[in-house]
């Protein structure tokens, strides 16, 4: 089916997304500003090496705080890392104490200067569980992140460069309900590296995709190897969130969305042993149904030939 | 974990994980009760907050009126009917496939509008910078690809050797039995051939040259041995010639065992030898002086023994 290629007659630019349309770039000149406000290690390289003919600073400042707390095993570990890695405008931070309390991110954001936050927990050393969150006063959101595969892994094979732009895709059911459009507002600030931001480079060779499929989130994370054709090689790290709630505050707040369908890696398993007693159960009533039933053994015709007859049989016949 | 005595909110607040975060919980339960959306009958059901104009207050809080050059975001329609998405959940490769697309319409259309802005999107030959993935893992990655193709090719290759081997009795039994069938034929042919029956056998099926064909051997010219050449001449075509002595017309012709050379030089007469006497005498032809004859050389050796 999937030879009918789902090309669609592509719109016009402007009537893509919500936002307004671009800007050109001449109007950004006012908003030059002295350069010991500027960057360190800004690299801005112009097209062919030459001196770039007009100059936008960077303006949209969004930083983000990507860190877990104690008790992350060294797969989820390396996903942050690897997250970080992609997000060039990321802050890190050392483990956080589980006494803390969650409230005590928003603290450390304000010291960091951060505006949001992308925070890793993990259950039992098993259940691995993401807050995405706006810091001051924005909703946050818990996920349950499943699925993970790092870019470590050999069978994704793709390359691009560190710190380029990625292109951020999402599918057309972001649109459709409430909470999706919230969650792909978060999703969009907290993984879009901002424009002319230092660390970034000026070129862009990869894409993200996020997709909401059967009541997850997928991520995925494709360079592109050949822009004539379109053709996308995998370069990880792969996952897949499953929205459990959100808030009205950071790490704080009324729950505003409860998601139906979140079912709890515990309960998950609770079910499972259930189901496998439940079997067990079943097997023993049937054995000792089994049991229970006696055996008459079928009379045989051929018992009376050889049969002698006792006192007692005398006995009774008389 | 809070104890709710409360089973209806019980549904919506515990977190059986033990969450360390009691403001949360806290927050939740008065959360539950202001959304209205708890209800009282059915103690069974979940009950589930939806705020909806909450999630929109929110939602608007935090978008910010950006030019789309600073997020980078495509929505992208891939118009896939809903038969096929329940498919496509139970199918992983089919989701793949999904994910794929859209992450490739969405790039094409992101490329095409930073181009159509003049911002270029290509990396050039010559620009070297830090890549995500260290070269060190992309060579392994690398050998990995390189290997497994190889163990597939040798798979092939094995598998087809096993087909031609079960083929391959069969077929040499057939090419045998051709084989067999061909040389009856020919055979069958030179025999006509030979009876007389040219036209029948039809002789063009054997392409033979009449010519002898002239092959340069490792001999050379004359092929016979020399010593057999010889052992003819005198043995050969009827044994020993009992009148090899005698001379016959053509051999008294003969004349080429007639050298000239020898028999041009001046004869040697008893006038003309030196050792006769004639000719001209010379002196003490070497230096030593003339041996003495018999006797006087008997008398000599006489005379030394006597003294």
């Amino acid at each position: 089916m999937y030879n009918q290629i789902y090309f669609i007659a592509m719109p016009a630019p402007e009537e893509l997304v919500i936002a307004q349309p671009p800007e050109p770039l001449a109007t950004s000149k006012k908003r030059k500003r002295p350069k010991s406000a500027e960057k360190k290690g800004k690299k801005k390289k112009g097209l062919d090496g030459s001196k770039p003919a007009k100059r936008m600073t960077w303006t949209n400042k969004q930083r983000a705080l990507v860190f877990a707390a104690r008790g992350i095993t060294f797969h989820a570990r390396h996903l942050m890392n690897d997250l970080r890695i992609l997000m060039p405008h990321s802050k890190t931070d050392s483990k956080l104490e589980r006494k803390e309390g969650l409230y005590a991110i928003n603290e450390i954001c304000e010291m960091k200067n951060c505006n949001m936050s992308m925070f890793f927990e993990m259950r039992k050393k098993l259940d691995l569980f993401m807050w995405l969150s706006m810091v001051p006063n924005g909703p946050s959101a818990r996920f349950l992140v499943q699925n993970v595969h790092t870019m470590d892994e050999m069978r994704l094979t793709g390359n691009h460069l560190k710190s380029s732009r990625p292109l951020v895709t999402f599918n057309k059911a972001f649109d459709e309900q409430p909470h999706l459009s919230l969650i792909k507002e978060l999703l969009k600030q907290m993984f879009a590296t901002p424009n002319m931001h230092p660390k970034s480079k000026p070129f862009y060779d990869h894409v993200l995709g996020f997709t909401y499929l059967d009541g997850r989130i997928w991520f995925r994370n494709f360079q592109i190897t050949d822009q004539a054709e379109g053709s996308l090689v995998e370069v990880g790290p792969r996952f897949c969130l499953w929205l459990i709630k959100i808030f009205s505050g950071s790490f704080s707040g009324n729950v505003i969305y409860d998601n139906p369908n979140y079912k709890s890696p515990n309960q998950y398993r609770t079910e499972l042993k259930i189901a496998a007693s439940h079997r067990y159960k079943a097997k023993a009533e049937k054995n000792a149904k089994k049991a229970a039933v006696e055996i008459i053994p079928k009379e045989d015709e051929l018992d009376e030939i050889f049969h002698t007859i006792t006192k007692d049989e005398l006995k009774q016949a008389g | 974990m809070i104890v709710l005595e409360n089973p209806l909110l019980e549904d919506t607040v515990v977190e059986e994980e033990g969450s360390g975060d009691e403001s949360v919980d806290d927050m939740e339960i008065s959360g539950a009760l202001k959304s209205g959306k708890v209800s009282e009958e059915g103690m069974k059901t979940m009950t589930h907050i939806n705020n909806v104009p909450k999630l929109k207050e929110r939602l608007e809080a935090i978008q910010k009126k950006l030019p789309w050059i600073e997020n980078l975001d495509v929505t992208v329609d891939l118009k896939v009917p809903i038969e096929d998405m329940k498919a496509v959940i139970n199918d992983n490769f089919k989701q793949e496939m999904l994910f794929y697309k859209q992450s490739q319409v969405g790039a094409q259309q992101s490329i095409a509008r930073l181009i159509s802005m003049g911002i270029s999107t290509e990396r050039p030959e010559d620009y070297f910078a830090e890549m995500v993935k260290s070269d060190v893992h992309m060579k392994r990655v690398k050998e990995k690809l390189i290997s497994k193709q190889l163990t597939m090719e040798r798979t092939e290759k094995v598998t087809k050797m096993r087909k031609m081997k079960r083929l391959g009795k069969k077929v040499q039994q057939e090419v045998l039995k051709k084989r067999a069938d061909d040389k009856k034929g020919m055979i069958e042919k030179v025999k006509k051939i030979r009876k007389g029956k040219a036209e029948q056998a039809d002789a063009d099926d054997f392409e033979m040259n009449t010519e002898p064909e002239t092959s340069s051997g490792k001999k050379g010219k004359d092929d016979i041995n020399k010593k057999r050449k010889a052992k003819d001449s005198k043995y050969g075509f009827g044994g020993k010639k009992k009148m090899a002595k005698k001379n016959t017309q053509e051999s008294a012709k003969d004349v080429t065992t007639f050298s000239s050379r020898i028999h041009s030089k001046p004869k040697r007469s008893a006038k003309n030898d030196k050792r006769m006497g004639g000719g001209k005498p010379s002196g003490k032809p070497s230096g030593k002086p003339q041996r003495p004859g018999k006797t006087k050389r008997a008398n000599n050796k006489n005379r030394a023994r006597n003294k």
